[in-house]
């Protein structure tokens, strides 16, 4: 066995080395750029998908969202619940919300969007909107009468939806039509740009000026939780079920539904792509080795004649198309973690949900070179079984 | 030189090739039995069967009928990959084009067959070392076979058939592409290799002056055997 698979390396390193070198590159190359496109389109589909992630946590619901049951308005009681929370190891992080409608009017131009109300103290240690203040400043937890506002709301700072914005600065006042019915007027204090499009047509006002409108205290519409760790969302839900916490308590998940949908739409398209990739390694493959075996169809026949096994003559063969695609591989890896990462690092993709950059995942390099390998185990099998199934008559002396 | 072993014992060996309806009696129930030790030369005119003959007794084709007995073993029974094994192990090959692997080189092409029985990487690059040598072409060892003429790539086909000492070298036609100095060379180095290795020779040629170096001739007509003819060997 051990003595067949050295007769078989032996072949192919001496077909290798005496083949066109400069065609051997070319089909390297190829199967390099073939592996470059499978790993490159999931990666970036991830890195999509881990963005949106990402800003769905970061910018609007943090870890864990509590909110109010069934049949109530608003969660009762907050401050000692907020107090049961945080007693929970892993808790890092509580932001209670109100949470309504209204209507955002300057001059002649408004529109209607979600204000949320927040303790700013709190808010910074769950989500990361005050980090990407475009102008002006963030809110201070005894602020009245001002307002922040994304950018897609204030317009002029290259938003998707600038034909919607009301085109202010920091400093105009705009005017605030609750839901409740009342209106006030607010300074625009800053504007914030969260690179997430759900989260720039969000305005925020603090906590004391939301319960003046909607006269309210020690209640919210939500109670965001940040924990220290991502990923472990059930482990937390659990323990504070346990707590004996009776409101709705939920993932970020529930809230990340157009995530799923594109994640499974990417997923999707990632498969096809691949499955065309792999068809198209496969075929090229095949070509070479069959091509191969036909100019050398008297040579196989010698060395059927000699004595050599068949399964020798292809395994020889499947060791080419595998010295090809591992060397594919490896050029692969190289122009992945040394030229694609470094540049998606340099300059992610700016899309509406986040910027993205590309997510490798090992496993999934790992998968994919796998598969390619296992294309390569077929692509290079068939056509030299073919070859072999010829009479060492036909091989040397036929047509 | 012949000894009165029987080597192989051929009964009744009919080689038949279908052309679409049209059947071809290429050998036609052939009985004959090769001695340990004997240098034969297969003739007969172009189509008569004697490199069919010579692809049977070698296992290179399968007959229609009849059997092969080798050392009293029914060799046609065995699988495909035994088949090889046996070829390996027992028979040597010479062919008329040399039938060479370009992309080795002499030395390489040598020991591939011993390289394939699993002996050690010393022992195949000696002895294929060795047998170049004895085919004098020690100097040559590293040259691939477009870099030597024809001759001496024959002579390689020669050593490549005896690195791992066969029981019988078959060799079809192995002066035909050969200049009549190169012919002679190879003619008495299979003389030599019989006469000092006792090794047993079945060559097919259609040269008549070969009669002379042999020991016996086999003569083929139309796929069936005409006239067994033994002669003294003439040095």
């Amino acid at each position: 066995m051990f003595n067949n698979v050295k007769l078989s390396l032996f072949l192919a390193s001496r077909s290798m080395m005496k083949g066109n070198k400069s065609t051997q590159l070319l089909i390297i190359i190829i199967m390099s750029l073939i592996f470059v496109n499978l790993v490159f389109i999931g990666s970036i589909f991830l890195g999509v998908t881990e963005a949106t992630n990402n800003q769905v946590i970061n910018s609007l619901y943090s870890n864990v969202v509590i909110e109010p049951k069934t049949d109530e308005k608003y969660i009762n009681d907050v401050y000692s619940l907020e107090q049961k929370i945080k007693g929970v190891p892993g808790v890092v992080g509580i932001s209670s919300q109100y949470v309504t409608g209204a209507t955002l009017s300057y001059k002649d131009k408004h529109g209607t969007w979600t204000v949320r109300s927040i303790n700013p103290d709190n808010e910074m240690k769950v989500t990361t909107n005050y980090k990407y203040l475009i102008a002006g400043k963030y809110l201070s937890r005894l602020d009245e009468n001002e307002i922040l506002l994304g950018k897609e709301i204030a317009g002029g700072y290259g938003g998707d939806i600038e034909y919607n914005s009301l085109g202010v600065k920091v400093g105009d006042n705009i005017d605030v039509l609750f839901n409740n019915g009342i209106k006030k007027s607010y300074r625009v204090k800053g504007i914030f740009d969260a690179n997430f499009i759900q989260t720039n047509t969000m305005a925020y006002i603090s906590q004391k000026e939301m319960e003046s409108v909607v006269g309210l205290e020690n209640k919210a519409s939500q109670i965001l939780i940040k924990t220290r760790d991502n990923g472990n969302e059930d482990r937390y839900i659990k323990q504070f079920l346990e707590m004996g916490i009776k409101e709705e308590i939920k993932p970020w998940t529930v809230y990340a539904g157009m995530v799923k949908n594109i994640t499974n739409s990417f997923n999707m398209i990632s498969i096809m792509i691949s499955a065309i990739g792999l068809f198209v390694a496969v075929i090229t493959i095949f070509i070479i080795v069959y091509t191969s075996t036909v100019s050398k169809r008297r040579q196989i026949g010698i060395l059927r004649a000699v004595g050599i096994e068949e399964s020798i003559i292809i395994q020889s063969y499947i060791f080419q198309a595998i010295f090809i695609v591992i060397s594919g591989i490896l050029i692969g890896l190289i122009i992945i973690f040394f030229a694609l990462k470094p540049w998606f690092i340099e300059h992610p993709l700016k899309f509406p949900i986040g910027l993205a950059s590309l997510m490798i995942l090992p496993e999934r390099v790992s998968m994919n070179a796998i598969s390619l390998i296992i294309a390569a185990l077929a692509a290079g099998f068939i056509p030299s079984w073919l070859a072999v199934r010829k009479t060492i008559i036909d091989a040397i002396w036929g047509e | 030189m012949t000894g009165d072993e029987k080597l192989i014992e051929i009964k009744n060996l009919s080689r038949i090739y279908s052309m679409g309806e049209v059947k071809v009696k290429a050998l036609n129930n052939v009985t004959l039995d090769i001695k340990r030790g004997e240098f034969a030369a297969i003739m007969g005119m172009s189509g008569s069967g004697k490199s069919t003959l010579l692809h049977q007794l070698g296992l290179l084709d399968t007959p229609t009928s009849g059997e092969i007995i080798f050392r009293g073993k029914n060799i046609l029974g065995l699988s495909e990959s035994r088949k090889a094994r046996f070829r390996l192990e027992k028979f040597g090959y010479v062919f008329q084009e040399y039938a060479l692997l370009p992309e080795l080189t002499a030395l390489e092409n040598v020991y591939l067959p011993a390289m394939a029985l699993g002996r050690k990487k010393e022992d195949y690059i000696k002895a294929g070392t060795q047998v170049l040598e004895q085919v004098g072409l020690g100097t040559r060892l590293y040259h691939r076979p477009r870099e030597m003429s024809g001759g001496e790539q024959q002579r390689v086909a020669i050593a490549r058939a005896l690195i791992n000492k066969p029981d019988i070298l078959f060799a079809d036609e192995p002066t035909a592409n050969l200049d009549s100095s190169s012919s002679k060379q190879i003619i008495g180095l299979f003389q030599k290799l019989n006469k000092e290795m006792q090794l047993t020779i079945q060559m097919v040629t259609h040269e008549p002056d070969d009669m002379k170096y042999v020991s016996r001739v086999v003569w083929l007509n139309d796929g069936e055997l005409s006239i067994e003819k033994y002669e003294k060997l003439i040095i």
